[in-house]
């Protein structure tokens, strides 16, 4: 592989005691979206303040260009960023904030006229230039906040959580435009959220984060689809985990037994097991009620029409909640109501066997 | 497209309603009218009283105004009042910026020790406060005797009696009104947006003066208002620390009263004090008033 535009390198932060990053290792190609997704505390903030250069790695290496960023304080890295929190300077208009990263830079005026021009262009705020950022709704700052990160064209765009101060369909909205800037200026951007839909909305590549390591790294589809842990499987996507013991393995194939004593066989085990107790995952949309004599048989606790989908809640027979959503065109006859027995259908194909540590 | 959307972001900024206005209350004047009425017998009758004597005595006319600005005495009066009263802001809004950082930032233990220890010297008896100066700033006294004694000084510093000194009692004085003025500003700072700055790639120094300034200019503002208005009028610390050549506006109105007898020119003199303090007052109203960023 040719030289990574940007590399982390086994990065690790300890605070006192505490972990925050153990040993991250990543490398990111010019122009690519790269979202760091996980549950708090799992560093992936911690990673981007590193990239930042707000937080010191107490080893590893940052790589931007095959240079050390280590030890280049943070207004000489040519990075942008959009944190969480609106960050706008309150007593500078709406131009004036943009116009800062260059009027620091001492870049001559008629180019920050025509850059702050372009920015305003680019987030569709022409006409709010003069106002001051409190007169701003808040996506509409965000969105300033953006212009004035993208002004100076930096090397790389950070984004902290952008819009989880912002009510769904505004976070929507911002979502398809932070999607058209990027694809209109081409930057490298990293992005970190806690939400995986955004995350699979928005980006080429997902690195999942968990207890300060990379748990997979991947494209959305890939997390979802191959997952490569229980905790990626369950982070991604809905998903319904189900012990089970590993009977008999043939040629990777395994015949299991479910907690209400049925047996299944063709679960692909991956690798990951002889024989013994495991747990398959199931996504709620692989599994269907049949009325069916086979499967797991359990009764329908909660049902809900979702427009696109129905979605029911089954208590199986050992008292576990399964989720399980059925696409319109699948409805066959009514569908089943609160109270009902069903039964469980899944191809054994679709399971993920996962060995819990 | 491009305009369509930038449309949409205006009706979408008007069509947030606008908060509700306070509701006023009503018919406030009645109960107010013991108050007003007291300040009406006992200050702005006394103002006018004032006023009109500056014009009357000796005779009609504004000699008295005259007399003022252009005795050189008085007009040396005038200017160290301006002096001090600008010393003495400058250096507490210097010493108050440090202090009231400290405060924000420091952990809560200490800030509220050092917040208490600048509170304690406000509720302290301002004379005893004043006294104590004169106690250290003698010739012999421990601020000299202890720079002779380290060899820094052969000769004792003229502190006592010089404007040097009414400088330095004041500002002991004045500080805590700074520090006040900045802590609730400070405060309400919030650290990402330095972070911010600096990733815009802003050096300290222009984070500190296009960000950090900016921000504390209501909050500086405010403090100078007060610390100038009240040091233009202050009497006991330069009587008590000050010599005759550095006298300042209220000692000159005092001895104009109380040892000349000529109530005309102090009439003068203290309406000048009046109408400098609420033009500044003015000044800070139009131009640093909390509310006029907020209302824009």
């Amino acid at each position: 592989m040719t030289q990574a535009f940007l590399e982390l390198r086994n990065i690790r932060k300890n605070f006192d005691s505490f972990t925050a990053i153990d040993g991250v290792s990543l490398q990111i190609p010019r122009g690519e979206f790269v979202t760091f997704l996980g549950p708090s505390g799992s560093g992936k903030s911690t990673t981007l303040y590193v990239v930042a250069g707000f937080i010191e790695p107490s080893a590893g290496e940052v790589l931007l260009n095959g240079r050390s960023l280590l030890g280049v304080p943070p207004n000489h890295r040519d990075i942008g960023m959009v944190f969480q929190r609106y960050t706008l300077f309150p007593h500078l208009t709406v131009a004036e904030n943009i116009a800062f990263p260059l009027r620091v830079r001492r870049r001559p005026k008629a180019e920050i006229a025509a850059k702050v021009d372009e920015m305003l262009r680019l987030v569709h705020l022409s006409a709010m230039r003069d106002r001051k950022p409190a007169q701003l709704s808040g996506g509409q700052q965000q969105r300033v906040a953006l212009a004035r990160a993208l002004a100076y064209d930096p090397q790389i765009l950070l984004m902290d959580e952008p819009l989880s101060a912002l009510d769904k369909k505004l976070r929507e909205d911002l979502q398809s435009e932070i999607k058209r800037i990027h694809a209109e200026t081409g930057v490298t951007v990293i992005y970190v959220t806690h939400d995986q839909e955004e995350a699979l909305r928005l980006s080429d590549r997902i690195v999942l984060f968990n207890h300060g390591g990379i748990e997979q790294i991947g494209t959305g589809e890939d997390l979802y689809q191959r997952p490569a842990s229980a905790f990626a499987a369950g982070f991604i996507g809905n998903s319904n985990f189900i012990d089970i013991e590993v009977l008999e393995n043939r040629n990777n194939i395994g015949d299991v037994r479910c907690p209400d004593g049925s047996t299944l066989s063709g679960v692909p085990l991956m690798g990951r097991t002889q024989t013994g107790k495991a747990q398959i995952m199931l996504r709620p949309e692989h599994i269907r009620l049949t009325a069916e004599a086979e499967g797991i048989g359990g009764h329908v606790t909660d049902a809900a029409f979702l427009g696109d989908v129905m979605a029911h809640t089954v208590l199986t027979g050992w008292g576990q909640e399964i989720m399980v959503r059925t696409p319109r065109q699948m409805f066959m006859g009514p569908p089943a109501g609160v109270g009902d027995a069903v039964r469980l259908g899944f191809a054994p194909a679709d399971a993920f066997l996962f060995v819990p540590h | 497209m491009a305009d369509a959307i930038a449309v949409k972001g205006v009706r979408a900024a008007q069509a947030a309603p606008p908060p509700p206005a306070p509701r006023r209350l009503r018919n406030g004047f009645a109960p107010a009218v013991p108050g007003l009425a007291f300040l009406l017998l006992c200050f702005m009758l006394p103002v006018l009283a004032l006023l009109l004597r500056s014009l009357t005595q000796p005779q009609w006319g504004l000699q008295n105004y005259a007399a003022l600005l252009a005795t050189s005495t008085y007009a040396n009066v005038l200017f160290n009042t301006f002096a001090v009263a600008g010393l003495v802001t400058g250096i507490s809004a210097l010493l108050g910026l440090p202090l009231a950082w400290f405060l924000a930032v420091a952990p809560r233990f200490w800030s509220q020790l050092v917040f208490g220890i600048v509170i304690l010297s406000m509720w302290t008896n301002l004379l005893a406060r004043t006294y104590a100066w004169m106690v250290l700033l003698q010739d012999t006294g421990i601020i000299n005797n202890f720079l002779i004694w380290t060899g820094i000084i052969q000769n004792p510093l003229p502190l006592f009696g010089t404007m040097a000194g009414v400088v330095i009692g004041m500002v002991y004085i004045m500080l805590p009104f700074m520090v006040l003025s900045l802590r609730g500003p400070l405060a309400a700072l919030d650290a990402s947006l330095f972070q911010a700055a600096s990733l815009c790639g802003a050096s300290r120094v222009q984070a500190f003066t296009q960000v950090f300034l900016p921000l504390l200019a209501p909050g500086l503002a405010a403090g100078g208002l007060i610390i100038f208005v009240m040091s233009l009028g202050y009497y006991i610390t330069p009587s008590l620390l000050g010599g005759a050549q550095d006298m300042m506006l209220a000692e000159l109105i005092a001895q104009l009263v109380q040892t000349l007898l000529n109530w005309g020119l102090a009439g003068a003199a203290s309406f000048l004090l009046l109408v400098l303090t609420l033009s500044l007052y003015a000044v800070q109203i139009r131009y640093f008033s909390p509310r006029r960023g907020k209302e824009g």
